[in-house]
């Protein structure tokens, strides 16, 4: 278990992490989620150690973390960072040899990942013959070779193809499943929504909201109902309780009225048109964010924080 | 093994399996053997005119043989040559170093002529000149009715003949055999600490620079603290060159052991072992005073030339003891050679001068040590504090006073 206490990291002006809190339980994967810029980096740089807080703590396992707890540790960085000189396997004994990890335990280890990403024969080859996707998993690897107890993903999905991030989910949902804590750092919305259970969705050092994925998504729901139908729906524009429709021939969302109940809605279309779908839209993360951001900030800052997300 | 040696052996492992390192260490000997067997070649009592025959056309008997006695310290005979035609196939054939042109009346001539095969080998020409000189001085008496044994008297005046005590009897030759001895060997252990302290070093600040520019050192800061790793990427390095000098001195006493004997070479008594091992002694403190604030500099700049920029203290300091060369061997104890063989950027070359050309007492040399030894454990925590902060900042080139400020953040 990860926890961070009201953890602060300030470069000279710059609050970087400004208190900061959030737990991360074994057996789940707790997601990281803002812009560039907002504190992703620093936290997880404190969580590994390799900064200090300015004040607050960071725990784990209930204890204080130490520079021992680097073992049980294991970091995918977004950024390619193997010796590009270095053959597969030397680099990956090289990776555990580090976290203290035996070299007949560790050749084992490396050889069934390999294999089981299919990229066994690459073994003696150097890192640099390799793709980014391979060089990716490699990383991957390097990041797991030791059976760490946490895990920290910062962008694991990065430049993957489709199949690749499917091989990657797939090896996360093993650890989560296998007690493992795990924390998922990115900048899009969409992969977190697909990834985690828990969520601390930062903004320029500070937590925006946290919690539960489906609790934060209930919570700020924001009442919008996509329909697909066959008739004549433009009466619905028209309904008390609607504040505001987008409307195709066959398709339309209605943005519901604060306070009002989707069932309303769909009373008030039964008979008119012929309802082929009818769906309660959970808002996006993405929707989340910018219209938290858009209230605690003027449009501008709010604007500044979009470009950011669609980077 | 602790995280360090296992950092130690990689850095070590891919220094050595670089190219640049292989043939540097391979070529390093030849460059040892140049400069300590160069003075041997150069000096004038040397004995590079050995077996070298110089013709003579014209002249007598007597000629001749004043002539084989002048150049028989230089191992060259004096042959006849019927003409100059003779003479210039002989030269032309590789049979005659030289041949000397002697006219009838060659005493009253003004200049004369010496053919010669290379027109460098001036020890040679300037024996025979020194000769011919005598010859027609003691002519000249004759036909003036002087006593020769007068005028040889008249002319002849000491020589000097430089000795050290305590060195007295070991060079060989006099004083300016002594003096391109001291010299040569002091140009290949200057040339040697300077290059290898440099390449180390820059290539350590480099490889700082790539691992911080590739993000690698994040993934390694993952399992390691940043001494850790500071301490592994100093350490592999300074191994391959430890191992590079070991390779460095082994071959040139074993070439200078096998070869010195058929070459008849003579070393300078300044290659001594003890004198090796000062190299050996002053390269280490010197060599991790240098990589650990390369190693911090690496960390605050952003790319290898922001390095150079960063670096030119550094630079300064390690020509200083090339370009005030002359200074340190003319007067070794004067004040300025005294203060850089104190100052610990400079001390490790110019103590190691000052040992050669005349030892100082041994306090001055064990308080040199340990001023150096004590900057080198300065130097490292301050870098390790530099390094610690800077490994982790990208983005922005920074002067030189804000990474140093850096150590005093906590």
């Amino acid at each position: 278990m990860l926890e961070a206490f009201d953890v602060r990291k300030h470069y000279g002006e710059v609050r970087a992490v400004d208190g900061l809190s959030f737990a991360a339980v074994p057996g789940e994967i707790f997601g990281l989620i803002g812009p560039n810029g907002a504190g992703k980096s620093t936290t997880i740089r404190m969580a590994m150690n390799i900064i200090s807080p300015d004040s607050g703590e960071i725990r784990i396992n209930g204890r204080r973390l130490a520079e021992e707890d680097k073992a049980i540790v294991g970091y995918l960085p977004e950024e390619r960072g193997l010796y590009r000189k270095a053959k597969v396997e030397d680099m990956l004994l090289y990776l555990a040899a580090l976290k203290g990890c035996p070299a007949a335990r560790a050749r084992k280890g490396i050889d069934s990942w390999l294999e089981r990403f299919g990229i066994l024969e690459w073994k003696g080859r150097k890192i640099d013959e390799l793709s980014k996707g391979m060089a990716q998993k490699v990383q991957f690897i390097g990041a797991l070779v030791h059976s760490p107890r946490l895990v920290l993903f910062d962008e694991p999905f990065a430049g993957l193809d489709p199949v690749s991030q499917d091989t990657l989910l797939e090896a996360m949902l093993e650890l989560k499943a296998g007690g493992v804590t795990i924390l998922f750092s990115t900048h899009i919305m969409e992969h977190a929504e697909k990834v985690c259970e828990r969520i601390l969705l930062v903004h320029r050092g500070r937590e925006l909201v946290s919690g539960k994925l489906a609790e934060v998504k209930a919570r700020h729901g924001r009442n919008a109902v996509q329909i697909e139908y066959d008739g004549d729906a433009a009466f619905a524009q028209g309904l008390p309780f609607v504040e505001s429709v987008t409307r195709y021939p066959r398709w339309l969302e209605a943005q519901l009225k604060p306070g009002s109940d989707p069932d309303e809605l769909f009373r008030a279309l039964a008979g008119r048109v012929k309802v082929r779908r009818f769906e309660v839209v959970a808002p996006s993360l993405h929707k989340i964010f910018t219209s938290l951001v858009g209230e605690s900030r003027e449009g501008a800052d709010a604007e500044a924080a979009e470009g950011a997300i669609h980077e | 093994m602790s995280k360090a040696l296992i950092i130690a052996k990689r850095e070590f492992l891919a220094t050595a399996a670089n190219k640049a390192f292989v043939v540097i260490t391979l070529l390093g000997p030849l460059l040892i053997l140049a400069l300590t067997v160069l003075p041997s070649v150069v000096s004038t009592s040397g004995v590079a005119s050995a077996g070298a025959v110089v013709a003579v056309v014209g002249g007598d008997g007597a000629t001749r043989i004043a002539l084989a006695a002048a150049l028989a310290p230089a191992k060259a005979a004096v042959e006849d040559a019927a003409d100059e035609a003779a003479a210039r196939a002989g030269i032309a054939s590789g049979r005659y170093a030289a041949a000397l042109l002697l006219p009838a009346g060659w005493t009253d001539a003004s200049t004369l002529r010496l053919l010669a095969k290379t027109g460098t080998d001036y020890a040679l020409y300037a024996r025979v000149e020194g000769s011919v000189a005598a010859m027609a001085r003691e002519a000249h008496a004759a036909a003036s009715g002087v006593d020769p044994a007068l005028v040889k008297r008249l002319l002849s005046a000491p020589g000097i003949d430089v000795a050290v005590p305590g060195k007295e009897g070991r060079g060989p030759g006099g004083g300016l055999d002594q003096y391109l001895g001291i010299l040569f060997t002091v140009l290949a252990f200057v040339m040697l600490m300077y290059m290898t302290v440099l390449l180390y070093g820059q290539l350590i600040g480099r490889s700082v620079i790539q691992e911080k520019s590739s993000k690698t050192v994040e993934f390694m800061l993952s399992s390691v603290s940043s001494r850790q790793l500071l301490a592994g990427k100093i350490l592999g390095p300074g191994l391959a060159g430890l191992l590079q000098y070991a390779f460095w001195i082994g071959v040139a006493a074993a070439g200078i052991g096998l070869l010195g004997p058929v070459l008849h070479l003579q070393l300078p008594p300044t290659l001594s072992s003890g004198n090796l091992l000062a190299l050996v002694a002053f390269f280490i403190p010197a060599y991790f005073l240098y990589s650990s604030i390369y190693a911090a500099l690496g960390a605050g700049a952003e790319d290898e030339q922001h390095l150079t920029q960063l670096a030119w203290p550094l630079m300064i300091c390690l020509m200083i003891p090339m370009v005030l060369l002359n200074l340190f061997l003319s007067n070794p104890n004067s004040a300025v050679s005294v203060f850089c063989s104190y100052f610990p950027l400079t001390s490790p070359i110019v103590m190691l001068i000052r040992v050669l050309v005349s030892p100082p007492a041994w306090w001055e040399l064990a308080a040199s040590y340990a001023i150096l030894l004590a900057s080198v454990w300065g130097a490292y925590v301050l870098a390790a504090k530099v390094f610690r902060i800077g490994i982790l900042m990208t983005g922005k080139r920074r002067k030189l006073g804000e990474i140093l400020r850096w150590a005093a953040i906590r």
